[in-house]
């Protein structure tokens, strides 16, 4: 139809279209990726924990202020798991040497073959005298829960070997063994003549390692059966509670703690909530900025649009005005403009797509981002193509509600 | 002739006031995206130690194993072992040299009505205090005796002073930490290091301090096990001992020499300790032995997060673009004054003339835009430092950067008036009048 004149009449005068169709470039080169990070990183904080209940599980650190010998902290830790079992509302307690997400805490490199040169994986150990399987709720999947002779006391003064059985999580069993079953299989901590083999006897569904790392690595944990003593002074209780009764409960266990301890105590309590937190402020905090950005982003360009259309709008009054003297209808002036604009749109959506990919290699490059799938381009394309008709069709309806004898008037 | 532009130009962004007020907001929300980034990377990245950073040398001796191993490859921790630590500080080498490893220890107040916690803090050799310049305000470092028979001393932050003795000088005071009484031999003044460079393991990176501080070999007589990260190749076997015996890794070394110069001489002397350690059968993957310093070493530890370059980078993309915004804006408004400037040339006015009014017009812009995007940046920065800590250390603007922001600011707004001043200029008087 009409694009020629339009065409024409858009190289006649360059500078405005350009800055309009570059606005809508940079718009959508930072948008794309922005959208494409924020999307990343609430992925990652939403991989499932593999607790069953996390807003009801929480943990105590306990320091005791008296130098015990290894004997006497292994009874002081069966005297408190058994003094916390006790608490009203308390569905389960395991001592254990880490928490998932708490960003403290032991990995080990564990391969399928002893002889391999480089580990097959790293996992991150969660070492338990009790069952994790029933504190955390975890989902066994394959094979059984450790079995109560299994779960051994050792004194880690005197002992480095690993117990031997241990329980994997799917995407580490997966990954040692792909497309085969776990149980059964003997696995190696370490390689090389140090390492030590141990028999895999069940698998779970999920557990996140202490660290929440991104990438498979959050998700590879290992469970070994033991209550560990001796040189490490500081000792860690995980609870689950009844659901709902999480903050009474964390008062009364602390409380009763310190009441059956002669000697000072130096405790500390934290959900598994509030390590959540922690582990993905950055991530949140990140999003929280692009989202920002990216709104401001859309409202500028919208009134780039706006304000140059509306420029040219009243730039062009007279020639609207002769166009409607001479027979054209107000629909006429209403697709001239929206035609001009979605043109000048798409020359910034075909540059925004360029802009775009090239922004994303250099964020591949340079921060090792990840790739940007070709939806948010193709998303984009079609938000900014509605954006420019959108913010086009004010100024064009006004222009188009010019009456040709005020706009002729002058002439 | 300035003032009198100056004042021309306040009088037509006055005419306007919604474009005015449009161009003013974008300029600002532009400038204060990439200030209040571009703040927290200069507070990440600047040195925290101007003065000596390049005399302070970290050395990473690559005690690894040789399976899986190929050349040239990075150590696999950026801390090394107790035995080379050990060797290191016995070496002699520069003016003075430190071994540290972050602890954390219970303390018993003297005082009945504050209840046992847990310190968190470093055990490093005596010079530490020395080669990085930590402030006392009482007393001073323990003695080279105190460091040699792993005395029971102990150094205290001030903030933990105060919260145990009020404002009374506590030196020679005895305090029961871990349950051993020790002797406060000083107490430092507040320091804290942006970034914590001389420990990049374990706890945060800014915004952390040390409660307390004991000597190295203290630490060591008491068993202490590391506040951080350890890594290690093979089973390291149980018990203390069997740790400082192993090739686990969770120990700091550094160097203070007298000159950067002397930077060849240590890497010398390092050369010649690795060729020795060899013979005895020890560090197999014979690879490079590194030395950094303060500079060096923050890039290698990637102590700036990529996510703060990735914020700073899309903030300027967005700077960018609210740029483009304003030239249209500008081009539209200056556009509006075709008559006004043919009047003006037919009167006499000079095209530098013309030039030089419409400049200092979009210099208001820029001026009132910038103050306006300054404000913002220090809301933006106000509302940062709520999400934490670590954030808030680096989340305060300083002089430079204050200075950075207004010459930025200016200087984008004069940039972005450049096109449709020129444009302006352009304007021929003739054709201007006749179409009056």
């Amino acid at each position: 139809m009409e694009i020629r004149p339009i065409l024409s009449a858009l190289l006649r005068n360059k500078t405005g279209p350009i800055l309009v169709a570059l606005q809508v470039a940079l718009s959508l080169a930072i948008l794309a990726n922005a959208a494409h990070i924020v999307n990343e990183r609430r992925a990652v904080a939403a991989r499932p924990s593999g607790l069953s209940d996390e807003h009801s599980t929480f943990y105590i650190t306990v320091r005791s202020l008296s130098n015990d010998t290894p004997e006497q902290q292994l009874a002081n830790i069966k005297r408190q798991t058994a003094l916390l079992r006790a608490v009203g509302g308390v569905a389960s307690v395991a001592h254990v040497s880490q928490m998932p997400l708490s960003r403290s805490g032991s990995n080990t490199s564990v391969a399928v073959d002893p002889r391999q040169d480089k580990p097959s994986a790293v996992a991150s150990q969660f070492v338990s005298g009790d069952s994790l399987v029933q504190t955390f709720g975890l989902k066994l999947v394959e094979g059984r829960d450790f079995l109560p002779a299994e779960l051994l006391d050792i004194d880690t003064d005197t002992t480095s070997d690993p117990p031997p059985q241990v329980i994997l999580t799917k995407p580490l069993a997966d990954k040692l063994w792909p497309d085969q079953p776990a149980v059964g299989k003997t696995m190696y901590f370490g390689t090389g003549k140090d390492s030590r083999g141990v028999q895999v006897v069940g698998v779970v569904q999920a557990l996140m390692s202490a660290h929440g790392e991104v990438g498979e690595r959050g998700e590879q944990s290992v469970l070994m059966p033991g209550r560990l003593y001796g040189s490490e002074p500081v000792v860690l209780y995980a609870l689950r509670t009844e659901p709902g009764q999480r903050d009474r409960v964390m008062k009364e266990a602390e409380d009763a703690l310190h009441k059956s301890s002669a000697t000072p105590m130096i405790t500390k309590m934290k959900t598994v909530d509030e390590d959540r937190k922690d582990r993905y402020r950055a991530d949140v905090a990140l999003q929280w900025m692009l989202v920002t950005v990216s709104v401001l982003l859309l409202l500028i360009t919208a009134s780039g649009i706006v304000g140059m259309a509306s420029l040219w709008v009243t730039q062009r009054r007279k020639q609207i005005g002769v166009r409607r003297a001479l027979g054209a209808r107000k629909t006429d002036i209403l697709r001239y403009f929206i035609t001009e604009n979605f043109m000048i749109t798409s020359a910034g959506v075909f540059g925004g797509v360029a802009l775009g990919l090239a922004l994303n290699q250099l964020l591949v490059s340079k921060l090792e981002m990840a790739r940007l799938p070709a939806g948010y381009l193709v998303f984009g394309a079609l938000g900014f193509w509605l954006l420019g008709v959108a913010a086009a069709y004010g100024p064009a309806w006004r222009a188009a509600s010019i009456s040709p004898a005020t706009a002729t008037r002058s002439v | 002739m300035f003032g009198y532009y100056f004042k021309l130009g306040v009088r037509s962004l006055r005419r306007n006031p919604a474009l005015t007020a449009l161009m003013v907001l974008t300029l600002a929300v532009g400038v204060a995206a990439s200030v209040s980034t571009l703040t927290i990377l200069h507070m990440m990245s600047s040195d925290p130690i101007p003065q000596k950073s390049s005399r302070l040398f970290v050395p990473l001796i690559d005690n690894g194993p040789v399976e899986g191993y190929t050349p040239g490859e990075d150590p696999d921790d950026i801390q090394i072992s107790y035995k080379d630590a050990v060797n290191l500080l016995k070496g002699g080498q520069g003016v003075r040299r430190t071994a540290l490893y972050g602890v954390s220890a219970p303390i018993q107040p003297p005082r009945a009505d504050i209840q046992p916690f847990n310190l968190s803090g470093l055990a490093p050799s005596r010079d530490f205090f020395a080669m990085f310049d930590v402030p006392f305000i009482h007393g001073q470092a323990w003695t080279e005796q105190d460091e040699t028979r792993g005395a029971d001393v102990v150094v205290l932050s001030r903030e933990i002073a105060e919260k145990l003795y009020g404002d009374a000088n506590p030196v020679g005071q005895r305090v029961m930490l871990m349950g051993f009484p020790f002797t406060i031999v000083g107490v430092i003044d507040n320091w804290m290091p942006l970034p914590r460079f001389y420990r990049l393991n374990g706890g945060a990176r800014y915004g952390a301090g040390e409660e307390f501080f004991i000597p190295f070999a203290t630490s060591i007589r008491h068993e202490l096990t590391h506040n951080g990260s350890m890594s290690c190749s093979g089973n390291p076997g149980a018990g203390f001992a069997a740790r400082l015996a192993s090739e686990c890794t969770w120990i700091t070394v550094w160097f203070e020499t007298a000159a950067a110069s002397d930077r060849a001489d240590l890497q010398a002397w390092l050369d010649n300790y690795a060729a020795d350690q060899r013979k005895l059968g020890r560090l197999k993957r014979n690879a490079v032995n590194r030395l950094y310093d303060v500079p060096e070493w923050l890039v290698f530890t990637k102590v700036v997060g990529k996510d703060s370059k990735l914020q700073t980078w899309l903030a300027f993309g967005f700077l960018v673009l609210c740029l483009v915004n304003t030239v249209g804006l500008l081009l539209a408004k200056f556009s509006v004054r075709a008559s006004e400037i043919g009047v003006r040339r037919a009167l006499g006015a000079s095209r530098a003339d013309i030039f030089r009014q419409f400049l200092i017009e979009t210099g208001v812009v820029g001026l009132v835009g910038g103050v306006l995007g300054l404000v913002l940046a220090f809301g933006a920065l106000a509302l940062i430092s709520m999400q934490g800590k670590q954030t808030a250390a680096v989340a305060h603007m300083d002089w430079q950067m204050l200075f950075v922001t207004f010459v930025m600011s200016v200087g984008a707004a004069v940039l972005a008036g450049l096109l449709p001043t020129w444009r302006a200029c352009q304007v021929t008087p003739a054709i201007q009048l006749k179409s009056q």
